[in-house]
């Protein structure tokens, strides 16, 4: 094999690909990247055999060929190299790569054990902006379940509902939502896509532009981008996703609207006398006009903090996880939320004023 | 040659031509699922592992295949999740479709914050003997007339006779007459917790009123009390303001209060003054009615003859012998037939505590240390006071716990004719009637065994 390429290209397909590198497997060759020169692209291939990565860049190839390289040695070598162009070079058992100013001998993995990504075909297939895709996601992650102990509230749920695509996700303590608009009517059922493959899949993809052909059948989807010659794939969590409408609660007996900015500095403060349930107590006096978030810590001390607020309905205290109530905040977008809590005891629904994409719920803490 | 044993055989074949690297990631957890019309169903655990193995392996399967089994024509690669594996491999036979065990219903383990009482301890289900019927026949007259006429009512007993049962039985009794009497349960560590709490969040007349608002409180194992001298002197103070307001206390210990060490006179003179009841071991006749009810609780049956058997071979507290009929009515379901007398031997052999196994020596030396005397001292033929009583207690002790006979007590004894050792035991015997300072030194010493 021998070519030379583009250095930001290359460093750039490299990062991405060393993401998905497999760690402590059995089998050693997936600890590295797949570089294959053909018909002037170079092909890079990663996978950990749960989710994997193909990149093309383009490269002008004056001997095809195929090696394997361990993953993080590259992206350190890439780093000091100032020109724009590299030179790759096999000879024998070792890979060359050269630049001006500097020429690392790299050894290589047996090729011919490295797999092939799985081709996702058939049964149903669909087409998102990247960005809304992106969006969707992001909204949603960071409520998934980091245990494995239950495959399918540890992964993202994402399914057709019209001519919107929701995106959910859960630990059982809260939930989020998101619905994206598209254009055209969809339909697919529910696919779960494990959190840990999502959180990858989500570097490849943000702040790329351009349009996601998306390929789902009963074990695998595949995301590709037909301009940038970038295909994931990944395992796909074969389970029902819990039918999470019935807890939404229909009505509301308090609301109130605060801007989001109040909230998070109120919660800054409230944050440095959590206990370890990081409970805060939340409480709406609708006759004094006060929304008071109350937090306290038998050995640092304890914090009340006024939030100005517009309250509608009845007087109400709940204690909730204040870990989850900050976690939503990257998913408003809007400056003024609300809050609208059902009672005591049960789940308060927190949106964005005049959003009805994003909705995040959080079940209360027991006394 | 079924599906298992050619998939082995296969397997064998796959093993010695790639590496064991690329074997176990490739070949692990596949299996064959089915064979039809001459295709074979391989399950694979992912996509992955599919694309591979189609690509690299397939032809090298189907020929190992057809070397094994001639009418193979195919192969076919389907992905079963580790979950459906795993249950397709776990399901039992089936066999008798009785359940194992009955779930407990879930109001069985709900206990009442507001008062702490166990809904499941009640009158109704409490066996009554001579060995608990003073303590039972007091506690009815505290649910009669609560605060006016025992008070305190002090229960004592060993560990498992169901003390705990009594009083939370008071306590659910007087809440079913809704006099509106507030009753509380509160064990007393729970108490010096709540205490320590208290002391540490400068809540101090918080806790104080929370207790001096209750018309009947129960306090479960007042000797955890022993050495905290805080605590015991917040007690007394609560006792004091509830004891005048004719409000009914109720302690349970698992020895007399006087018995009790690091307890202050103070309270142990108060819990004197009202009535002081003890409860025994169950004899032959309750522990039968025990195991009855036990096993009718449980839907079970037991022949006559089983009872009586467990309950003469089984003198120890309502806690063990109720744990022993758990285990038979659970083997009983298990196997689904009746246990035969010998299976019952077996399993109250090994879940009842061993007998203590210290050896005569032990004893000698414990009880020599115990008096601080030495232990050559004791095999010598003094007719001194302060030897002749740990002698005595000694052989005592052998006899009664150790049920060694008297003639070997007394060859151990420095060779002490058998009537010397009988002489002996009956006259620690008589003066444990008498002497509650010797009581309470065997209770130490037994302790210390």
């Amino acid at each position: 094999m021998k070519l030379d390429c583009s250095k930001d290209a290359l460093k750039n397909a490299v990062g991405l690909a060393e993401r998905m590198v497999g760690k402590n497997l059995s089998l050693p060759v997936l600890g590295g990247i797949l570089f294959s020169a053909q018909n002037n692209k170079l092909l890079l291939r990663s996978t950990n055999l749960d989710v994997g990565i193909e990149i093309e860049i383009p490269a002008k190839i004056t001997e095809e060929g195929t090696v394997v390289i361990q993953g993080n040695l590259l992206s350190g070598i890439l780093s000091s190299v100032y020109d724009p162009k590299v030179i790759m070079e096999t000879s024998s058992e070792n890979l060359i790569i050269q630049a001006s100013n500097t020429r690392s001998v790299l050894k290589c993995l047996p090729h011919e054990d490295f797999p092939t990504l799985p081709v996702v075909s058939g049964s149903e297939a669909f087409s998102m902006p990247i960005d809304k895709f992106v969006d969707g996601v992001k909204s949603v992650w960071y409520s998934a379940s980091v245990s494995d102990m239950k495959p399918e509230i540890s992964s993202v749920c994402i399914y057709s509902e019209g001519e919107n695509i929701v995106f959910v996700a859960t630990d059982s303590f809260r939930l989020a939502e998101k619905k994206i608009f598209l254009k055209e009517k969809t339909s697919f059922k529910h696919v779960l896509i494990p959190q840990k493959n999502i959180i990858e899949i989500l570097k490849v993809l943000d702040g790329v532009s351009g349009n996601l052909n998306i390929n789902v059948n009963k074990n695998q989807i595949s995301f590709s981008l037909a301009d940038k010659d970038i295909y994931i794939t990944s395992r796909i969590v074969d389970g029902i996703f819990p039918d999470y409408r019935q807890i939404i609660p229909k009505e509301y007996v308090t609301e109130a609207t605060i801007l989001k900015q109040d909230m998070m500095n109120a919660l800054k403060v409230t944050n440095l006398f959590s206990d370890k349930f990081n409970r805060v107590d939340v409480s709406v006096d609708i006759a004094r006009k006060s929304f008071v978030i109350e937090s306290k810590n038998s050995t640092t001390g304890e914090n009340k903090t006024t939030v100005d607020a517009s309250l509608t309905g009845k007087n109400i205290s709940c204690g909730f996880n204040q870990k989850y109530i900050i976690d939503c905040f990257q998913s408003l977008k809007q400056d003024s939320i609300i809050f609208r809590f059902s009672g005591e005891g049960r789940p308060l629904v927190i949106r964005g004023v005049s959003d009805q994409s994003f909705m995040y719920l959080i079940m209360p803490l027991t006394t | 040659m079924d599906n298992k044993q050619l998939w082995d055989s296969v397997l064998g074949e796959v093993q010695i031509t790639i590496s064991r690297a690329n074997f176990s990631t490739w070949f692990k957890n596949t299996r064959i699922i089915k064979l039809e019309g001459g295709i074979v169903y391989i399950g694979i655990p992912n996509e992955f592992v599919k694309e591979w193995l189609f690509s690299k392996y397939d032809k090298f399967i189907l020929k190992t295949l057809r070397d094994i089994s001639e009418s193979v024509r195919g192969v076919e690669y389907v992905i079963v999740t580790p979950e459906m594996k795993e249950k397709a491999d776990t399901t039992p036979p089936s066999r008798n479709q009785q359940p194992y065990t009955q779930e407990l219903p879930l109001s069985d383990l709900y206990i009442n914050k507001d008062d702490n009482l166990n809904p499941r301890y009640t009158f109704d289900n409490l066996v009554i003997g001579s060995f608990n019927e003073l303590a039972y026949a007091a506690s009815q007259a505290v649910v009669k007339h609560p605060g006016n006429t025992y008070n305190p009512l002090f229960i004592h007993g060993g560990t498992g006779l169901g003390k705990t049962h009594i009083t939370q039985a008071i306590g659910n009794s007087i809440k079913a007459e809704k006099t509106g009497k507030k009753v509380y349960y509160i064990t007393s560590e729970k108490f010096a917790m709540d205490y320590i709490n208290s002391v540490q969040n400068k809540g101090i007349n918080e806790f104080k009123e929370k207790y001096r608002k209750y018309d009947v409180l129960i306090m479960d194992d007042i000797q955890f009390l022993s050495g905290k001298e805080k605590t015991q002197e917040e007690l007394f103070h609560v006792f004091n303001v509830l004891y005048e307001n004719n409000k009914q206390i109720i302690f349970s210990s698992d020895r007399h209060p006087n018995h009790i060490p690091g307890l202050e006179d103070r309270l142990k003179s108060r819990f004197g003054a009202g009535m002081i009841v003890d409860i025994s071991t169950p004899e032959y006749e309750s522990r039968m009615a025990i195991i009855q009810r036990k096993i009718q609780s449980n839907n079970f049956s037991l022949s006559a003859e089983s009872i009586a058997f467990i309950a003469e071979s089984l003198e120890c507290s309502i806690r063990e012998l109720e744990g022993i009929v758990n285990s038979i009515i659970c083997q009983a379901r298990l196997k689904n037939r009746d246990l035969a007398q010998n299976e019952i031997k077996l399993l109250i052999k090994n879940n009842i505590v061993p007998k203590k196994t210290a050896s005569i020596k032990d004893v000698i030396r414990i009880v020599s240390d115990f008096y601080h005397i030495e232990e050559s001292s004791i095999y010598e033929k003094t007719r001194r006071k302060e030897i002749v009583k740990p002698r005595q207690i000694a052989m005592y002790l052998l006899r009664e716990d150790f049920s060694v006979s008297y003639p070997t007590i007394g060859e151990k004894f420095g060779g002490r004719d058998h009537t010397t050792v009988i002489h002996s035991c009956d006259k620690i015997k008589d003066s444990i009637k008498k002497d509650e300072v010797l009581v309470e030194e065997l209770l130490q010493i037994r302790a210390l065994l």
